[in-house]
């Protein structure tokens, strides 16, 4: 049977303060590097032949002259009940638009991620096993310059492969937008697969790297395992012993780090997404911001690290029950 | 600090050093990476001796008496274009830019935010690093409560908004770039000095009566100190990226030459698919760039044992 006494109530208490204290923080930078931003929180809703009277009751109805500290508490109280308000650019409730965009994006970044924790950690392996080979450091020194190029450059580089040269997959939007087939379910799941492919490419190209980097150097001390000596002492092939017996020790760090696979996918997200045409969260950030949308930027933002500290939270405990030797946080002292 | 540590302790420590030293020189990764880095330094302190014109420089502007043919003035804007014939060894740009100056101009803004951004995150991280791990108790809790909080707090949405509201300049990039990365060295050095605190000379130290900050100068930084280059040469090349990134939503500074931005170039002006002269260069320039710190990184950890 499952045992929970491994996480203690303590623990989980702790953990949802500084998860909830990281929310609290996170809204009150929002607070002030939004009012910090050039414009008033209006002027994405004034038309240059509004008059002086529009104008004041504009900005009386959206208490942008209210004391700071009002503002504030109000912000605080509207996003704790989820009150996001309404979008000036988009002209819908903020959080219609983004309950509309979050699932594409986790959609994307769900198909990303899985590939590159099927690559990665297999590269991974080899690189490790075959680390003191000849081809061992070349093998790295390539690893290594994949992951140092800029993902929306790989991404055009792909798109002018597929797209422009061969024709073979679409490089924009997220489906065809007048499609010439029926609106039946399969030519409408295969078209979306379709528009998927290029994005998920051109983050797993880059992204599988991550992971390979941190299974390489545990490759090592599994290899010097005895049960390993013992695996190959039966006669069985080497490969057995590289991907069942020493890799799969190996998977251990991958499974704790998967924090840093986040921080990856929510920087991923806004660029890829941006070349692609993707309606998800990452491109909504970037145009909220550059047309000034303050209300709709500052809820994506929100919802994002909400989404990262969720993530966390839920993995830091999982970790805490796999692992008693891991403390809050999820790193190992 | 390696000199004064030198000075200490010659007899014992520059064996090692040179032992070291050898050791890093014969890594494959860390020659191939010194070259690059090598190469990058020369173009960035002196790039008007090896570009082949100055930034200003434009094709078809200048010459002879600066009259235009009717064909000439009727293609400008230039259309980007490959070879010789404007004595652009790289083609030229849309604006008439020669790649390759571009490319050379742009070496000091890569190397410059890089290096800016990890010693800014190395003086911040390391520090707060060392007190949490030597100190711990509510020291090391309040860091690491902090360090939780701002984990929290989603990256390139952050900058974006960020450079938004400070403007593109370069300074607000890297800022923006060492107010995130700064979490990681701190993490990684407590990490290293929590380990180290329990060895028995720090005890031998502190039996010594010796102040904490001289134990931790003395006793623990310098085993520190190769985690913490490792961790400033990554986290150089990262900033190098996320510089490129930020250039490419179109968040940099354009008046300044840099790779990111003449990427950039090449998409707003629309010739992603027609110009691979140059749309490749840049690319290929931050990556390996970026590659070239990985490499050295390796290296160090390599031969320092640091993984």
């Amino acid at each position: 049977m499952v045992r929970v006494t491994r996480v203690g109530a303590a623990y989980l208490v702790r953990r949802l303060a500084v998860a909830y204290a990281t929310l609290l923080v996170v809204m009150t930078l929002l607070f002030v590097l939004l009012r910090a931003m050039p414009g008033s929180f209006v002027s994405a809703m004034t038309t240059p032949g509004m008059t002086t009277a529009q104008l004041a009751r504009l900005e009386a109805a959206w208490g942008v002259h209210d004391p700071l500290w009002v503002q504030y508490g109000r912000f605080l109280l509207n996003y704790q009940t989820g009150q996001f308000g309404w979008s000036p650019t988009m002209h819908a409730p903020v959080a219609d638009v983004l309950a509309r965009r979050l699932p594409r994006t986790l959609v994307l970044f769900g198909a990303a991620l899985l590939a590159c924790y099927v690559v990665g950690p297999l590269v991974g392996m080899v690189l490790g096993w075959y680390r003191d080979a000849r081809g061992g450091t070349l093998a790295l020194a390539v690893s290594l310059f994949v992951y140092a190029t800029p993902v929306f450059w790989v991404a055009w580089l792909l798109v002018w492969l597929f797209d422009h040269r061969l024709g073979w997959l679409p490089s924009a939007n997220m489906v065809t937008q007048f499609p010439a087939f029926a609106p039946a379910p399969l030519p409408v799941a295969l078209d979306f697969l379709r528009h998927l492919a290029l994005p998920l490419l051109s983050v797993a190209a880059v992204g599988w790297v991550g992971a390979a980097l941190l299974v390489r150097p545990a490759m090592r001390d599994a290899m010097r395992a005895d049960y390993v000596d013992l695996a190959r002492a039966k006669g069985l092939r080497e490969r057995t012993v590289l991907f069942k017996h020493a890799g799969r020790n190996a998977l251990v760090p991958v499974t704790t780090s998967a924090a840093i696979a986040l921080a990856f996918l929510v920087d991923g997200a806004v660029v890829t997404e941006t070349v692609f045409s993707w309606p998800g969260m990452g491109r909504l950030i970037v145009t909220a911001v550059l047309d000034r949308d303050y209300p709709l930027a500052q809820a994506a933002f929100f919802l994002v690290a909400v989404v990262v500290v969720v993530v966390r939270l839920c993995l830091d405990v999982v970790y805490t029950y796999l692992d008693p030797r891991i403390s809050l946080g999820g790193r190992d002292e | 600090m390696t000199g004064r540590a030198a000075d200490r302790d010659a007899s014992a420590v520059s064996p090692r050093a040179r032992r070291a030293l050898r050791r890093f020189l014969t890594n494959p990764l860390a020659l191939v990476g010194t070259v690059v880095l090598g190469v990058v330094t020369c173009c960035a302190l002196a790039p008007d001796v090896v570009a082949p014109h100055d930034p200003e420089w434009v094709a078809y502007v200048g010459t002879g008496d600066g009259r235009l043919t009717l064909a000439q003035s009727r293609s400008l804007p230039h259309p980007p274009a490959f070879g010789d014939p404007f004595f652009a060894p790289l083609g030229t740009t849309a604006s008439g830019h020669g790649v390759f100056t571009e490319l050379v101009y742009g070496a000091r803004t890569a190397l410059l935010v890089g290096l800016a951004a990890a010693l800014l995150s190395s003086l911040v991280g390391v520090p707060l690093g060392l007190c949490s791990g030597y100190y711990g108790g509510w020291v090391d809790e309040a860091i690491q409560r902090v360090v939780d909080v701002l984990y929290g707090v989603p990256f390139l949405p952050f900058v974006i908004v960020l450079v938004a509201i400070r403007g593109a300049s370069t300074t607000t990039v890297v800022l923006a770039i060492a107010a995130t990365s700064w979490l990681n060295n701190c993490v990684v050095v407590r990490g290293t000095t929590l380990s180290l605190v329990r060895r028995t000379y720090v005890d031998a130290a502190r039996a010594a009566g010796l102040p904490a900050h001289r134990i931790v100068a003395r006793h623990v930084l310098p085993d520190v100190l190769p985690v913490a280059a490792v961790l400033l040469v990554q986290d150089a090349a990262t900033a190098i990226l996320a510089h490129a990134t930020l250039a490419y939503l179109g968040l940099a500074d354009v008046t300044t030459a840099s790779w990111g931005v003449l990427l950039q170039q090449v998409q707003a002006t629309g010739h992603v698919f027609d110009a691979p002269w140059w749309l490749l260069p840049p690319g290929l320039a931050i990556a390996s760039l970026v590659a070239a710190f990985y490499y050295v990184g390796h290296a160090v950890e390599d031969v320092t044992g640091a993984d």
